[in-house]
């Protein structure tokens, strides 16, 4: 008992600190549904102080990137032709709901997808807006000035994949391209996506020089939906002239998801030489 | 004793289950939270103040909780007006720098980003970073007194998935 009492701080410790303003936490960071259940969930925690409103909604999106290797998620209501939506037809229970402060909620999440639809995976995201009370903003009280008030809203967005039949993955990897500047090694990777589904995965760098000894490493997440050509920025400090090699990696290995949820597929490589006057 | 111990190991296990295990169990999720308030002081008619994201006091700040070092996207919906009494409103303007990032936490080493558009920013190896965000209200020479309201909606999402 006396042992017990010494840890019971420790561990309560160890539960989640309350936030000081609004934010739900959405959990799993990724949804997975298969066609099988058609169903899945995901948890609502309010840690802070205060009930939270909370809206849950569906949109169409992944990851792209622009000209210069930077990559955003643009949100859409609806799914552009041609691509394999999965917002239409899914739907949460319930999409309005206050979570009590330090309480949790569960969502219910139901897919309805039409009676023909061909194997293969479907993409939605998941917008979860949380919306606390009026936050007063430093003012007079007095009715002759000028007060301000703001309304701070949070939304957290997560992806579904919607799967059906057997899938498979898989990304090639055109030559990389790198370059040296500001304390740091840029390298491109354009990567396209092969098979049926979703790739998800890290890409890991590493920079060495001319003996073998690394410089600098840095590895990213990534998902390819069709394809992306990310720019990973790896701090390597003031390099000393010379020659030095970025080699690339891009494998399905996810420590952020379940193993099953990442689909395998054969990691790719590719190496390119800089010189460093 | 033996149950005073019994209920306790239990809230405990209780509570490990309710909030440890569903919310981790498929690493980290992301957290955002607003931690202070974007503040414009007293405002005075025809007087526009201008809060820096580096002002300690005044900035907003959001933190944001997730996996180490992961890329996150951060997208601010802004105000252009708040609304006020009488259908009167008092402009807001959020300028190409008024918006920082800083994975160390810190105001004082913060990178700046236009807080308009959609901006991509690393957490730390601790997967911790915070947001700052700065702003000008311009109340006009005959603004009405009065309480003033808008919304500021931060969406945010991890880049990898």
């Amino acid at each position: 008992m006396t042992k017990l009492r010494r840890w019971l701080p420790a561990l309560l410790a160890a539960l989640p600190a309350p936030a000081l303003a609004q934010g739900v936490v959405v959990a799993p960071h990724a949804v997975f549904i298969d066609h099988a259940t058609r169903a899945g969930s995901i948890t609502l925690y309010n840690p802070g102080e205060e009930p939270v409103e909370v809206s849950v909604s569906f949109a169409f999106g992944y990851p792209t990137t622009d000209s210069a290797g930077n990559v955003s998620v643009e949100l859409s209501d609806s799914t552009p032709p041609g691509e394999p939506g999965a917002a239409a037809w899914l739907q949460a229970f319930p999409r309005r709901v206050t979570v009590g402060q330090q309480q949790r909620q569960t969502i219910r999440l139901l897919a309805s997808p039409p009676a023909n639809l061909p194997n293969g995976e479907y993409w939605a995201r998941i917008v979860v807006g949380a919306k606390g009370g009026k936050v007063p903003v430093v003012g007079v009280p007095d009715s002759a000035a000028i007060t301000v008030g703001l309304t701070l809203e949070i939304r957290t967005v997560i992806s579904v994949v919607y799967r059906k039949g057997q899938l498979t993955t898989g990304v090639t990897l055109a030559p990389i391209s790198a370059g040296y500047a500001h304390d740091s090694v840029h390298v491109r990777l354009p990567l396209t996506r092969t098979g049926t589904a979703a790739y998800l995965g890290t890409a890991r760098v590493s920079v060495v020089n001319s003996a073998g000894d690394p410089v600098g490493q840095d590895e990213r997440a990534v998902a390819v939906y069709h394809a992306l050509n990310p720019r990973l920025t790896v701090p390597v400090g003031t390099l000393a002239p010379g020659s030095y090699t970025v080699r690339v990696s891009v494998s399905t290995d996810r420590a952020d998801l379940p193993g099953r949820e990442a689909l395998p597929a054969p990691t790719v490589e590719d190496a390119v030489e800089i010189i460093v006057q | 004793m033996r149950r005073k111990r019994g209920r306790i190991l239990g809230v405990l296990a209780v509570a490990g289950l309710l909030f440890h295990v569903p919310l981790m169990a498929q690493g980290r999720p992301l957290v955002p939270a607003g931690t202070q308030d974007l503040g414009f002081g007293t405002l005075i008619p025809g007087i526009p103040v201008h809060v820096l994201r580096s002002d300690p006091v005044g900035s907003g700040q959001f933190t944001l909780r997730g996996q180490r070092n992961a890329q996150v996207q951060m997208q601010f919906i802004l105000p252009a007006t708040m609304a006020g009494p009488l259908a009167a409103t008092l402009p807001l303007i959020f300028g190409a720098t008024d918006g920082g990032f800083s994975a160390a936490e810190s105001i004082a080493n913060q990178a700046g980003f236009d807080p308009r558009a959609p901006a991509l920013g690393t957490l730390s190896s601790n997967g911790r970073a915070t947001i700052f965000l700065g702003g000008m209200a311009t109340p006009s020479p005959t603004q009405p007194a009065g309480a003033y309201s808008a919304t500021i909606t931060l969406t945010v999402s991890y880049t990898g998935l």
